[in-house]
């Protein structure tokens, strides 16, 4: 119950932090691609659909387009990453970066199609190739150390 | 490695349903999703409210005094141009009533020609506009009809709901007699009705007199006017429906060009639409009761740490509507998404992405302000691009001129009349705006339109 409740009053803030840093003049990470990533390959399978629920809440705020819109940009990705997580298991690093890197052109591919779908365009649907990058080099070790830390280690699936 | 079945994920396909069920029901799921990200502001909000209190200025500034004189200038130069064309066809027994636009019907299934909106709702009920025309106006361009509550596309409607415009180009609107005025001085005449919607015009040109005539119009943009006719429905004569739009294979050296069929493309697109004109008999019209004013809830908004996308925080003692304006001494800042627990979240104007409908008054003493729909496509500081469509009075859309922006009619809680910023031409480009908006920094104190109506 605590790693819960921890998850939905810290995970949805993951983005405000994120952009912080960015504020700051730091690399920007896209905590959308972080959240795809670790949903994907290290979260525990049967409480995926609600800690997307968390990351999407995150991403609500912060963006134009509605909750609903917001889980399925975020859980898309994950849908498609999740049954890859058997195989994709003993190559940590080298996946994760592919993994991040692809999530980093889906998100707002995603976002830009269900904006059109939905009438719920946003902002955030525009593609740079340089966070494509940004998010390959820097996503692991982001999500190495969130992995230590909570709520990210009380769902942690283990080996 | 852990073989841990299943290997799909059920649970998280079941959530991806549940957020499609959510967006086909929006109205159902909208307290849960005010609630669910309205607890997740809790913390933003009060980290937000220890970095001050918005300053209030003690007397109004020159700025909102011109501000307010050009809110004003709008009002008047609008009732003109929406008036004035169809005065002099209506008899002198009838009183125009201007309403405003509610809401454009955006639903796919009641699409006209081209993809535009066939539906509109006013800001009067049936009830109201008992008794007048059912032909409704905008300027010297009839626009559409207004229906009977009970009856056909509006068979579901009661007389106290909002009063539903049908435009010419659904595919329940009848057809109307129409003469088309050619270079030369001569006139086609036809029959205009609604085009389906794989057409690429909301309107399709019929029933020519003269089909060998008619078959060689090689070029659009003539004007197409209504004209008496013995029909079942009577519309006066004189009336714009449009421009031809030609469709067919443009013609090379040596081959002549073949029209397959003519179009008719009104003189406004219904998604610009602010305001539209109904007639009512004089007395009729003394008696209406005046549009609500709006009612505005003060609030504050304060900057969301990390939030990027002009994405802000709102503070205010009461609930705030999807959709509601958030206005700064008259000046429009962008729109509200209300949140359980007192708050919501401002979406800026520069930085939405949306399709806005906006009106432009021209700097020039008396032009015609046109009233059109604009999606910002980038912004640089406290200036947007803004790619605007809609007003093609004159048969193509005219080049934009220098003047202010205002906002239009965007939903119940978003009036038109609001002041977005100074606009000016961009370049060569004949549809884009540059436009100068408020900057925001800091806690602002602002007021929430919270029911529609005038400014």
């Amino acid at each position: 119950m605590r790693r819960w409740l921890l998850w939905f009053l810290l995970a949805p803030h993951t983005f405000l932090v994120f952009g912080l840093w960015r504020d700051v003049g730091l690399p920007a990470v896209d905590a959308s691609v972080l959240l795809c990533v670790h949903l994907a390959f290290f979260a525990q399978r049967g409480a995926v659909p609600w800690l997307l629920l968390g990351a999407a809440i995150g991403r609500a705020i912060v963006d134009e387009a509605a909750l609903p819109v917001q889980i399925l940009v975020l859980g898309v990705p994950v849908a498609v990453l999740l049954p890859l997580r058997t195989f994709f298991f003993g190559q940590r690093w080298l996946w994760q970066a592919i993994a991040a890197a692809a999530c980093a052109v889906a998100v707002p591919r995603l976002a830009g199609l269900f904006g059109r779908l939905f009438d719920q365009p946003s902002a955030s649907s525009s593609l740079d190739a340089l966070a494509v990058l940004q998010a390959a080099v820097l996503v692991p070790p982001f999500l190495w150390l969130l992995r230590r830390l909570p709520p990210f280690a009380g769902f942690e699936e283990r080996t | 490695m852990r073989h841990d079945p299943p290997a799909f994920p059920v649970g998280l396909y079941g959530m991806l349903l549940f957020a499609l069920c959510w967006l086909t029901l929006p109205t159902v799921f909208a307290p849960l999703e005010r609630w669910l990200v309205g607890a997740a502001c809790v913390l933003p909000r009060t980290i937000a409210s220890w970095w001050g209190q918005p300053a209030h200025a003690s007397a109004p500034v020159a700025a909102d005094r011109a501000l307010r004189e050009r809110a004003a200038d709008l009002e008047a130069r609008t009732r003109y141009a929406d008036v004035s064309g169809a005065r002099s066809v209506f008899p002198g027994s009838y009183e125009p009533v201007r309403c405003a636009v509610r809401q454009v019907v955006m639903d796919q299934s009641r699409r006209a020609g081209g993809g535009v909106p066939a539906e509109l709702r006013l800001d009067r009920t049936y009830a109201e506009l008992a008794g007048a025309s059912d032909l409704v106006t905008k300027g010297v361009a009839l626009i559409g009809y207004l229906p009977t509550p009970g009856n056909g596309v509006a068979a579901d409607d009661q007389p106290e709901d909002f009063a539903r415009v049908v435009l010419l180009g659904h595919r329940s609107s009848p057809p109307v007699g129409a003469e088309l005025e050619l270079e030369d001085g001569g006139r086609l005449r036809l029959v205009v009705r609604g085009a389906a919607s794989i057409d690429p015009a909301p309107l399709r040109a019929d029933l020519w007199d003269d089909p060998y005539r008619a078959a060689r119009l090689d070029h659009g943009g003539q004007a197409v006017r209504t004209m008496e006719f013995a029909g079942d429905r009577d519309v006066p004569a004189g009336l714009l429906l449009g421009h031809t739009r030609i469709w067919g294979y443009s013609g090379s050296d040596n081959e002549p060009p073949l029209t397959i069929g003519v179009f008719v493309a009104p003189p406004v697109d219904p998604r610009a639409l602010s305001r539209v004109v109904v007639w009512k008999s004089v007395v009729d019209a003394a008696a209406l009761p005046a549009p609500r004013a709006a009612r505005h809830l003060p609030a504050v908004v304060r900057e969301l740490p990390g939030a990027a996308h002009g994405r802000y925080l709102l503070a205010a003692n009461g609930r705030v509507p999807d959709g509601a304006a958030v206005v700064q001494r008259g000046r429009f800042l962008g729109t509200a998404r209300g949140l359980a627990l007192g708050g919501g979240l401002l979406q800026s104007f520069a930085a939405s992405r949306h399709a806005w409908c906006v009106v432009l008054l021209p700097d020039e003493p008396g032009a015609r302000p046109r009233e059109l729909e604009g999606t910002v496509e980038s912004r640089d500081g406290d200036r947007v691009l803004l790619r605007v469509r809609g007003d093609t009075f004159s048969g193509t859309q005219e080049p934009l001129v220098p003047g202010t922006l205002f906002t239009g009619s965007n939903g119940p809680f978003c009036p038109s009349g609001l002041a977005i910023g100074e606009a000016r031409p961009h370049g060569e480009a004949r549809d884009l705006l540059a436009v100068e908006v408020p900057p925001m920094t800091g806690p602002i104190a602002v007021e929430i339109v919270v029911d529609g109506g005038a400014p």
